[in-house]
């Protein structure tokens, strides 16, 4: 490999080509439950471009040497999509961090290795927001736009997909491309930016995207809308929607969960209730506390208890803190966290299916979620580790029974293509397996990702 | 003879429900303001304004007193007519009745100034056995104001209160921390009580409260509703012997950091480094 090595360093330079496995153990694993994340190869070399045609460099050099290469970008992913599973290239985007505001246009033009933090803070900063909230904040862009990730503030606004413009990619064959652009409208041709949107590192690396802003909202509060019984809140969620009330968030907890996440991060969740709706709502005040009182006055139909509001910005982010660590805090225990999918008012059938799974093999799975995308999380616990294949299954089958999907918003990556095979047409596997070699003759760009080419 | 039962016996009641005062400053969002290096001012506008955080714990403290004992909770704040807003937060938060006071000669005050007007309402209000605050403000963070209220109405005070263990008709018990160690304290009324934020985690008010409380009166008592009871020398700039010469805001320092593997490695050059600045 040494060889290789030089020749990379030839390309961004000796400082940026690192191969030793000391230096570079935080970038061969990401997220992924240790139970079933994929084992990373010791022998790859991590590489940091500082620009698209460094990058292409590298993709022309691993094509015509047919070495793999697996983009990186935060490491947040949940199905080992940036473990390295072949000695090869690793490329972080990191250095590519750059985010300029276009304040006319209403767009962000972002380097891929910008983080989701320093995207919200140069749009907040330019009195714009970026609306959607889909995960961690050290998340990279590249790599939220190729997982095309969701979060918990994707009712209102939609998914990453719903923001992206345009992207600039680099081809497994080191061409430069750009699709898109600063373009609310672009219908030129097969709509081939789209492919590259939840494609997961295997088609192209992207280098850079152009993502639509929103003026920020001048105010915004989070609602509390506590429920003694799950049935009551999840039924309450799709005549929330009809109401004409859509809230940037509309998340589904359980008592116990909170709790155990408070806990986690040494904080306490005090509220009345077993379970919750937690509503973000944003506008001009007016609007949004009329918004909340219909909201609210639909719970109380729907045998709701008293809500709550949080509208300081410490009391808000304490709330989604405590919601969003529930994964942190299951974590440790957890073999695998599932992020099934159904149309919205099956959301309380997927949930009730779940549990009579855990009763029927007498395991704990704890269930929680994006309600009102239909997209629930369910944890199998390391203490079920024996059932955890035919627990998972069963979930699988539930969901895809409900007319859903196995993953919503964490993507297929290295651990669930078996499942993709199972539960897509055959058809559907030709045709994605025909644009992978189109894109990637040599099969390079993050092997045994999605597919098995 | 009736009346004068009837009025024993409510005064008896009354006796039994604690006064309380919290005292409440408006802050602004301490995490998103931004800071004049230049003139060393805070740019108020840049963030929204809110209860001082701190304080949300005396509130919370009062409102839990209240729950036990009864009794009767009033937030006194001083400040700009935008603090308002706070003071209605408060009521949402289960305070009973709201005072700000506002007036140009009470602005450009110290801790001491501040004090001193802070107690003359107090005074004026006159009624009170528990004055709750938070043990400082994340703007000004001095913590001075609750001590130096108590010393002007000479009662006692306890500061960074963690627990409140027990209250009766006539005294309190708590916890207090200072200096490294717990202290459980006892002290008749009135008394003022300074808390952590260990004390309690305070409630979110609740939808009904909120929108009730955006239609709810807060007094506003400005310089002439304070007289007889604050020396106005002693109140607003004029009455603030503290001035602000100069603010230096740390620039950030980048230090290189080396981890060593091997620790035999580690502790030589240590021991190299010690050794240069001569403390070994």
């Amino acid at each position: 490999m040494e060889s290789l090595v030089e020749q990379l360093e030839g390309i961004v330079g000796r400082e940026a080509v690192v191969s030793s496995r000391e230096k570079m153990e935080s970038y061969l694993f990401d997220e992924t439950c240790i139970p079933v994340r994929p084992s990373a190869v010791p022998d790859c070399i991590l590489v940091k471009p500082v620009n698209s045609m460094e990058v292409s460099k590298i993709l022309r050099l691993a094509n015509e040497k047919k070495v793999p290469v697996y983009p990186r970008g935060g490491g947040t992913g949940l199905v080992g999509g940036a473990v390295p599973t072949r000695s090869g290239i690793i490329v972080s985007l990191e250095r590519m961090n750059r985010v300029e505001i276009d304040v006319e246009n209403l767009m962000a033009v972002a380097e891929a290795g910008a983080t989701l933090g320093g995207l919200l803070k140069a749009a907040e900063e330019a009195g714009l927001s970026f609306p959607p909230h889909p995960g961690d904040e050290g998340a990279q862009i590249g790599g939220l736009v190729a997982c095309n990730a969701g979060g918990a503030r994707a009712v209102k606004y939609g998914v990453m997909r719903s923001f992206v413009k345009g992207l600039e990619v680099v081809l497994p064959t080191g061409e430069i491309l750009t699709l898109g652009g600063k373009l609310l409208k672009d219908n030129m041709g097969y709509n081939l930016m789209h492919l590259i949107i939840g494609s997961e590192g295997t088609l192209g690396i992207i280098t850079k995207v152009v993502l639509r802003l929103n003026p920020k909202a001048p105010y915004s509060f989070t609602l509390l809308l506590p429920f003694n019984s799950r049935h009551d809140a999840l039924n309450t969620v799709p005549r929330i929607l009809r109401s004409g009330v859509t809230p940037l968030a509309l998340e589904y907890v359980e008592k116990e969960l909170m709790e155990r996440s408070a806990e986690h991060l040494g904080e306490k969740w005090v509220f009345n209730g077993k379970v919750f709706l937690i509503a973000i709502l944003a506008g001009e005040e007016n609007v949004v506390y009329s918004e909340a009182e219909k909201l609210s006055q639909i719970c109380v139909e729907n045998n709701g208890l008293e809500p709550s509001v949080a509208e300081r910005r410490d009391e808000q982010e304490s709330i989604l803190r405590i919601r969003s660590n529930i994964y942190t805090a299951l974590k440790h225990d957890s073999m695998d966290i599932l992020d099934t999918t159904v149309p919205p008012s099956e959301v309380g059938k997927l949930a009730d299916a779940i549990d009579a799974i855990a009763e029927n093999h007498d395991a704990y799975i704890p269930v929680y979620g994006h309600a009102a995308d239909g997209n629930v999380h369910s944890h199998i616990m390391k203490r079920d580790a024996e059932k955890y294949e035919v627990l998972k299954r069963e979930i699988y089958e539930a969901t895809v029974s409900l007319g859903g999907t196995i993953t919503g918003e964490h993507g297929v990556g290295k651990i669930r293509v078996k499942e993709l095979y199972r539960f897509t047409h055959p058809k559907s596997i030709e045709l994605m397996k025909g644009i992978k070699r189109l894109f990637d003759p040599n099969n390079i760009l993050n092997p045994y990702t999605v597919l098995e080419v | 003879m009736e009346g004068l039962k009837t009025s024993l016996k409510t005064s008896v009641l009354l006796k039994q429900l604690l006064n309380i005062i919290v005292l409440v400053k408006q802050v602004p969002d301490i995490e998103r303001v931004k800071f004049d290096v230049e003139t060393g001012r805070i740019d108020r506008s840049s963030a929204p304004a809110e209860i001082n955080p701190f304080d949300l714990n005396a509130i919370e403290a009062a409102v839990q007193i209240k729950e036990k004992m009864g009794g009767f909770i009033t937030a006194l704040s001083m400040g700009p007519m935008q603090a308002v807003s706070s003071l209605r937060d408060a009521v949402a938060r289960g305070v009973d009745d709201a005072i700000l006071l506002e007036d140009r000669r009470f602005a450009g005050a110290d801790t001491l100034a501040t004090s001193h007007t802070l107690a003359a309402a107090i005074r004026k209000i006159g009624s009170y056995d528990i004055i709750l605050c938070g043990e400082k403000t994340v703007d000004g963070d001095t913590g001075q104001v609750g001590a130096e209220v108590a010393q002007l109405l000479e009662i006692p005070h306890i500061y960074y209160v963690s627990r409140i263990i027990r209250v009766s008709e006539n005294s309190i018990t708590v916890v207090s921390e200072a200096e490294n160690a717990s202290y459980t304290l006892e002290s008749g009324f009135p008394v003022l009580l300074s808390v952590t934020r260990d004390v309690n985690k305070p409630r979110l008010p609740t939808l009904k409260s909120k929108m009730k409380a955006m239609k709810s009166e807060v007094k506003i008592w400005h310089a002439e509703d304070l007289s007889g009871f604050l020396d106005l020398d002693k109140a607003g700039y004029a009455g603030s012997p503290t001035w602000v010469q100069k603010v230096i805001v740390q620039k950030e320092k980048t230090r290189q950091c080396r981890i060593h593997r091997q620790v035999e490695d580690g502790l030589q050059e240590l021991m190299r480094l010690l050794e240069a600045k001569g403390l070994v």
